[in-house]
């Protein structure tokens, strides 16, 4: 008799503690989309666990040399066992945004990274945002101005803007203004068309800083007056990697992290290319932006490659990863990897905690050889509304400079 | 004598027998061409806000698009009026005094080179005519320099001078066709009736190709005018194009304040497009018949 009611019971508690667990987990696995922090995700063991269960994560748009991309990649995918697909990897933020609104389910994002002209589109008025609210662990550690206070968006890197020029030039440029000395007559360019791409569009700001509108980031008369003079002695060139080889164009402004593809790659065909900053003002332009995609299929991933991009740890990088550390409790093997904020670093990209990471003493050093001299004064970033008005100057003012 | 005119009251033959072999057709012409031009229209249409406005339209034609439709219709018109009559010229020699071997070879020279375009060919041009470029350079060494003015391939000079290198070998291809048809013994009974060269080429000659000139003259604008790649490489956005905007806006990293305005300039282009290709097409109905016979 008491066999048997033992047994009940022993069964009954084993049958609810199995149903307890159940839901539970269902709880926890329901709750990871609606996750807005590391906390509702139910911790970083828990999220890691989800994260290699759902095994694969959607990106978008995401060279792999572009900011390091390549190698951060690598390292998520080593381990965490999840696979990263990458649509369209050379497209565009108005490409991101529309996927993510057209797209059918197997090809949505789990996450974008945007450019700071294209992210009002997040967040229409009237309409459901386009992406789901989440705040990385050191959320407060992203400056104010760069992030939306509910978690929609947020700033991940920003690049400064420096002068790229053929090193067989005579003269050297050294500031935006010395853009129209004759010595770079039909030499000089810009990236891309300023209404379309967003390194011509910030090197428009820069030349805009450089002229003496560095008191107000939401005009950029003075930076089109730059380029307008420039052409009015030769027409602009197209600053491209083509154009660079082959001496068309010989001085223009690009993004810093750039540096370290282009330099050595033209070095390969034979040659010189320097990037140097201006020495008066240099530009910090507004940051990448990124979200996590309301419509994401991979929730746990998107929300991990999110924590991994915002970590600020120093550690392994994918060689360094070993077996036994992929073994490791979710939490554990998260601490021990190199974050993304770091890898951003090393690219020559500013990312986005680095002052609070230089408090910190997390932050290692960039890979760039050349630094902003002494005397220039760093300008920016601008707001969203200050580059929203400058491109509607832009677009009026451009195509009859 | 046959009566070849239209016939009066003809209805079109809608049978089961006929429209089932044309299904598929039918079905790929829909999804591809017409589906997405109407959902294009419809978005068009729409604000921001997703409400029904003229808006995209009316900023369409302000400032700089406006001019992007004035630059690109320029361009097409020159690229073809310029490269019209030489390519006929050339199609005429080509197709009457050339060997079979000759008409081979050209014909698929022709076919590469028409299709010549985009990062490609801009960087053929650099690497030649650049500021840097050995064609410059070698005409510095004679005594020409190019750059003494404000020339740059980046300019519209520039990118005419680019577009005829591939406007030139398709008009070739396009108008050849038209050459061939002309039989010899058009030639000959105009001989026999005691007409010279001259008259036989005003009198008969031209006029029979003359439709299928001004259809190939138009396909060539169509082509000048929706060419986006080598454009789109050459320029940083000082010469305002059409499709360069409309890529600039519906792919770009810039965006702008309505976001449905790609899709109207890409409604005005399509319309500037039909009244080049249905008038090509009608003018190639009327000519087919001297061509089958």
């Amino acid at each position: 008799m008491i066999k048997k009611s033992l047994v009940a019971v022993a069964s009954t508690s084993l049958i609810l503690s199995g149903v307890l667990g159940v839901s539970s987990t269902a709880q926890a696995a329901v709750n990871i989309c609606q996750a807005k922090n590391i906390t509702e995700a139910g911790g970083m063991d828990k999220l890691v666990a989800a994260a290699k269960k759902e095994g694969r994560i959607n990106l978008i748009t995401l060279p792999r040399d572009w900011a390091n991309y390549g190698p951060m990649m690598d390292a998520y995918e080593k381990a965490f066992g999840v696979r990263i697909t990458v649509d369209n990897p050379d497209g565009s933020s108005q490409y991101e945004i529309d996927t993510m609104k057209n797209a059918p389910k197997s090809k949505q994002p789990d996450s974008i990274d945007i450019g700071p002209l294209v992210v009002t589109q997040l967040t229409p008025p009237g309409a459901k945002p386009l992406s789901a609210p989440y705040k990385v662990i050191n959320w407060n550690d992203i400056p104010a101005a760069a992030k939306d206070s509910n978690g929609y968006w947020y700033g991940n890197y920003g690049g400064k803007l420096a002068i790229v020029y053929n090193t067989a030039l005579t003269t050297v440029p050294t500031k935006a203004t010395d853009f129209t000395k004759p010595d770079f007559k039909g030499v000089i360019g810009i990236t891309g068309d300023p209404t379309s791409s967003n390194q011509a569009f910030m090197s428009v700001l820069a030349a805009s800083i450089g002229n003496g509108g560095q008191g107000n980031l939401a005009d950029v008369s003075k930076g089109l007056e730059v380029y307008k003079a420039a052409k009015a002695q030769a027409p602009l060139v197209k600053v491209n990697s083509a154009n660079l080889v082959s001496g068309a164009a010989k001085v223009g402004f690009m993004w810093d992290f750039n540096a370290l593809g282009i330099v050595p790659a033209a070095k390969a065909a034979g040659l010189n290319l320097k990037f140097a900053y201006p020495t008066d003002y240099v530009l910090q332009a507004p940051p990448y932006i990124n979200a996590i995609n309301a419509k994401s299929p991979n929730c746990a991933n998107a929300r991990l490659w999110q924590e991994f991009l915002y970590s600020q740890n120093k550690g392994k990088v994918a060689a360094e990863i070993t077996a036994a550390d992929i073994k490791l409790p979710g939490s554990k093997l998260f601490a021990m990897l190199q974050g993304g904020q770091n890898y951003f670093q090393q690219s020559g990209a500013d990312p986005i905690m680095s002052a609070a990471m230089k408090k910190k003493g997390l932050l290692l050093p960039s890979l760039l050889d050349f630094e902003v001299p002494a005397g220039a004064k760093i300008v920016g970033p601008p707001k969203i509304s200050d580059v929203l008005s400058a491109r509607e100057q832009i677009i009026a003012a451009w195509a009859s400079l | 004598m046959e009566k070849r005119g239209v016939r009066k009251g003809a209805s079109f033959p809608i049978s089961p027998s006929s429209i089932l072999p044309a299904l598929p057709f039918l079905l790929i012409f829909g999804f591809f061409f017409l589906f997405p031009i109407s959902r294009l229209i419809y978005v068009s249409f729409m604000s921001n806000e997703n409400t029904f406005t003229l808006g995209n339209f009316q900023t369409a034609f302000e400032k700089p698009y406006n001019s992007g439709f004035v630059n690109s219709i320029k361009l097409g018109l020159l690229s073809a009026a310029i490269t019209a009559i030489p390519g006929a010229v050339a199609a005429y020699f080509i197709e009457t005094r050339g060997s079979s071997r000759l008409k081979r070879t050209i014909s698929s020279m022709n076919g590469v080179l028409a299709n010549t375009g985009g990062v490609p060919l801009a960087f053929m041009f650099t690497a030649a005519l650049g500021i840097q470029g050995f064609l410059t350079q070698a005409l510095k060494a004679v005594g020409i320099d190019l750059y003494a003015n404000s020339f740059s391939l980046g300019t519209f000079t520039g990118l005419l001078i680019v577009y005829l290198y591939f406007q030139l070998p398709l008009m070739i291809i396009v108008f050849s066709p038209a050459i061939s048809s002309l039989r010899r013994e058009w030639v000959e009974a105009a001989t026999n009736l005691g007409a010279n060269n001259l008259q036989y080429w005003l009198r008969i000659g031209i006029p029979l190709l003359l439709p299928s000139f001004l259809a190939s003259f138009l396909l060539l604008f169509a082509s000048g005018f929706s060419a986006y790649a080598t454009a789109n490489a050459l320029t940083v956005g000082n010469v305002p194009l059409t499709p360069l905007q409309i890529g600039g806006l519906l792919d770009g990293n810039v965006s702008a304040a309505q976001l449905n305005l790609g899709k109207a300039l890409g409604v005005v282009m399509i319309v500037i497009s039909a009244c080049a290709v249905i008038p090509y097409l009608l003018i190639q109905r009327r000519v087919a018949r001297w061509q089958t016979r």
